[in-house]
């Protein structure tokens, strides 16, 4: 009889995080959006069991301390919605808190592959606060890229090991601006994070903000 | 320009602290007006981190009421992590506020929130980061006027020194008298200022009250030294609860409890005789059903919080209590809505009770038997038979609940070792009864904590216990219960015995806490941060003996350091119950028995203006008597 999923529509929102967000870690970003969701009064799937929570998922945890524009969340509900885009950006901004901006929203198919498993990489944008023009970045940068390989320790769940993380800068450039915009790898299968980029180019001294604008996702 | 240097500071270094959430604000709900167009701004402080203060519903309540005058505004302050306070001293930021980032000194009037006495060495701490002199008597009106409020406050004199006016009792109307006068006065001299503000009903200045002491310490006297000036001052209260608030801040950042409460009833008519709460918030003001189940609505839509507290002293003696759940349960039964209802009675109806609301069951059964002989049992005034216990306990396990909480009191002067084996018996009996039922899923948590006498309670005449009696009987406690399904928690001495000395202490405590302070002492009620050896330094310092404050049996007839605070409650009443507590004898809710406490003729024009019920005092024949005499009308000048 109802061997049917309970999931009457996946929708999916890509999202940004700004001003004091920057400050929320993922998880808690994940908190926020519950509750957006249901200031916003939409038909949420709840988890079954005891402790039950809306069925959202987020595709790729955001470190504290950087904001973005191209996060994506998936929300399952237990009843279809209209979606006109419009509408409905509206309805969410109207109960979000400040520094939450809503870009595209758009129907999946409900058996469409989690979005985590296909996210690849990422770019990023580095903007140093204080004499934003640094003659010295240019230089750095090549020198990092001329390297064949890039080996260093990583301590993980208190194993250590060495890797080559070369292969996880897909490319760095300068901006007319002097901000660094990075593509760097992301998910399991190889994950650098801007601020240890930032510490292999010798400034992690300076104060810079770090900014997400694109991910890049392998061929569905 | 001095919040967006701030604002550049913050940019530039938060990164560096633990959980930076807590310092930028942005949370939705959080109100944020235009500095520039509104005349008098306030502050609410709440002097611990964030995590715990966005938790205190005072501080969202009075937040609340400034904020709906078109002319004020509130924004929010709390204490800095010990990170991010040394990020500060070092970045040369001074204490600023979530909302628009201004530094305290800008506002007109800072209120500090003190519902307990751990926070007294953090409000000072706090003055401090926002650049101001921490002694009331150095700041004069080039700096915000410095209130304070809360249930520690109904005993200032310890803060005397550092806060420039108390309120004494409930804030929500007091808060927005209080700064139309700052905003009427802005200019004045301070003392000016104080005037006025000594002449609003329910504020405290403690400069104008001079305190005599006896050759034994004990005081001789306390007078005001200015006309005009009240001789004790009477706690405020609000006639009716207002509507509840419910567009409760929802925190970025998780928080410790992440929820939104809703008080459904003030006051208590037990008397328990050690409890503070129950003395001082009478009179019983309760809110109907409709208004409770309207603001729970709200909320919901307001805020999207998933957890929702109903709180009150005692939600068993909520009239509507049963009526409340069924409509909890009719409504809200497959919501995603968990509430919870604290503070029940051991009684079977609590479980029936918890079954309807609890949507999750998250928050499980906590239950309060206090002690476990009837010796203690009718002591303290809070009788409740093993039997009872024990049959709450099997309704509690059989409907699948595993977890039970009960909470204890040991260290009253007249307990002895016999009297907490008989702790360690019940819970012995009520988790065999769990296993029974359960099995090994069965669990029983024990909390023990250590009875500090109060002011304004009919103990404030008891001495507390000492270490070594303490000690004995928390041994016992831990060697006893250490079994498979029992978990016990206790109080660690130190922090019982500082608790002890602020509670009832006096205003020359002034001098020991700032010198504690500057020994290093702040966030007292963390117990890892606590430093007992600096606070007895600072005794030792002061030349005033801590044992002065907890040990004395204090005579009948002794003037307390408090007894200018008026709660509403007779000193002779406390005293009478006192003496009864010595003889082991109790006296019933006084909802169905008078005991002529005192609220009412204190608060008789208040009163005349309610409905004959509405406070839940019996009007001159126990409630029993009065359902049986059908159509009696009884005049309201009967009532006292």
């Amino acid at each position: 009889m109802s061997h049917i999923s309970p999931v009457a529509q996946r929708v999916r929102v890509t999202f940004g995080k700004a001003g004091p967000l920057v400050y929320t870690s993922n998880l808690d970003t994940a908190k926020i959006w519950e509750r957006v969701l249901r200031r916003a009064d939409l038909p949420i799937l709840y988890t079954k069991g005891f402790n039950t929570r809306p069925r959202i998922s987020l595709a790729m945890p955001l470190p504290l301390g950087i904001s973005s524009e191209c996060e994506i969340i998936e929300i399952s509900l237990r009843e279809r919605i209209d979606i006109c885009e419009e509408q409905l950006r509206k309805r969410l901004l109207s109960v979000s808190p400040q520094g939450l901006t809503i870009g595209a929203i758009a129907e999946v198919d409900r058996r469409a592959s989690t979005l985590h498993s296909l996210v690849n990489s990422a770019e990023y944008r580095i903007r140093f606060l204080d004499d934003a023009e640094r003659p010295d970045l240019q230089r750095k940068i090549d020198d990092l890229l001329n390297r064949e390989s890039i080996i260093v320790d990583r301590t993980r769940r208190r194993k250590r090991s060495v890797m080559d993380i070369r292969p996880l800068i897909l490319g760095l450039r300068v901006e007319s601006g002097g901000s660094l915009v990075a593509h760097l790898s992301v998910g399991d299968r190889g994950n650098l994070r801007p601020d240890h980029l930032i510490e292999l180019l010798g400034l992690k001294d300076l104060h810079h903000t770090v900014h997400r604008f694109k991910l890049h996702f392998l061929a569905e | 320009m001095r919040t967006q240097l701030i604002e550049r500071k913050l940019e530039r270094h938060l990164l560096q602290v633990e959980k930076p959430g807590r310092y930028v604000g942005g949370e939705y709900n959080s109100v944020v007006k235009d500095w520039a167009s509104v005349d008098i701004k306030v502050a609410l402080a709440f002097p611990d981190i964030y995590d715990l203060g966005m938790s205190n519903l005072g501080i969202m309540n009075l937040y609340h009421q400034v904020n709906m005058q078109p002319d004020m505004l509130a924004e929010r302050v709390f204490s800095p992590w010990l990170d991010m306070e040394a990020l500060m001293r070092k970045q040369d930021i001074p204490l600023y506020s979530l909302e628009t980032k201004h530094p305290l000194r800008e506002f007109d009037l800072l209120g500090i929130s003190l519902p307990y006495e751990q926070l007294y060495t953090n409000a000072l701490n706090l003055l401090e980061l926002g650049d101001m002199p921490v002694l009331s008597r150095e700041r004069d009106e080039r700096f915000p006027l410095v209130i304070a409020g809360g249930h520690a406050c109904f005993n200032p004199e310890p803060m005397a020194d550092f806060i420039d006016a108390f309120v004494i009792g409930e804030g929500e109307e007091i808060i927005v008298e209080i700064a139309r006068v700052v905003g009427e006065l802005r200019g004045k001299s301070r003392h000016e200022q104080l005037r006025a503000i000594a002449k609003i009903q329910g504020m405290y200045v403690p400069r104008f009250y001079d305190v005599e002491y006896q050759d034994d310490g004990a005081v001789r006297s306390i007078a005001p030294n200015e006309p005009g000036i009240p001789e004790r001052v009477l706690k405020r209260i609000v006639i009716t609860l207002p509507k509840p608030f419910t567009k409760f801040i929802v925190p970025n950042i998780d928080t410790v409890h992440n929820r939104a409460p809703i008080e459904i009833m003030r006051g208590c008519t037990r008397g328990c005789r050690f409890c503070h709460a129950g003395m001082v918030t009478r009179p019983v003001r309760e809110r109907p059903v409709q208004e409770i189940m309207a603001a729970i609505d709200e909320i919901v839509q307001h805020t999207g919080f998933e957890e929702i507290s109903l709180l009150s002293l005692s939600s068993s003696d909520y009239v509507w209590v049963e009526e409340l759940a069924e409509e909890v349960n009719r409504v809200y039964k497959d919501a995603g809505l968990s509430l919870s209802l604290p503070s029940l009675r051991i009684e079977s109806a609590s479980a029936d009770l918890l079954e309807k609301i609890g949507g999750t069951r998250r928050s499980g059964f906590t239950f309060a038997p206090e002690a476990a002989t009837e010796k203690m049992r009718d002591l303290i005034n809070k009788y409740v038979p093993d039997d009872q216990v024990l049959q709450t306990a099997r309704d509690v396990y059989s409907r699948g609940w595993r977890t039970i909480k009960f909470y204890f009191m040991i260290g009253h002067p007249e307990e002895s070792l016999e009297d907490v084996q008989a702790i360690v018996d019940l819970c012995m009996k009520t988790l065999q009864e769990g296993k029974r039922i359960l099995g090994k899923k069965a669990t029983l948590n024990v909390g023990v904590s250590t009875f500090i006498p109060k002011p304004h309670t009919p103990f404030q005449w008891a001495p507390q216990d000492t270490f070594e009696n303490v000690s004995r009987k928390q041994r016992l406690l831990k060697q006893q219960m250490r079994r498979g399904g029992m978990h016990l928690r206790w109080n660690n001495y130190e922090d019982s015995e500082f608790e002890g000395w602020l509670s009832r202490g006096d205003r020359r405590l002034g001098r020991v806490i700032l010198r504690a302070w500057k020994l290093g002492c702040k966030f007292d009620a963390w117990q890892d941060q606590h430093k007992h050896r600096e606070w007895l330094q600072a005794f030792e310092e002061s030349g005033i003996d801590p044992n002065f404050y907890n040990f004395r049996e204090r005579d009948l007839d002794e003037v307390f350091p408090w007894d200018h605070i008026d709660v509403g409650i007779h000193k002779k009443f406390l005293r009478e119950d006192y003496l009864m507590s010595i003889r082991r004898e109790t006296r019933v809710d006084c909802r169905d028995k008078c005991f002529a406490c005192g609220i009412l003729p204190k608060f008789a024009k208040e009163r005349s203006t309610t409905e004959d019920m509405a406070w839940e005092c019996p009007p001159v024949t126990p409630i029993s008597e009065r359902r049986r005499a059908r159509h009696a009308e009884i005049p309201l000048s009967a009532i006292g």
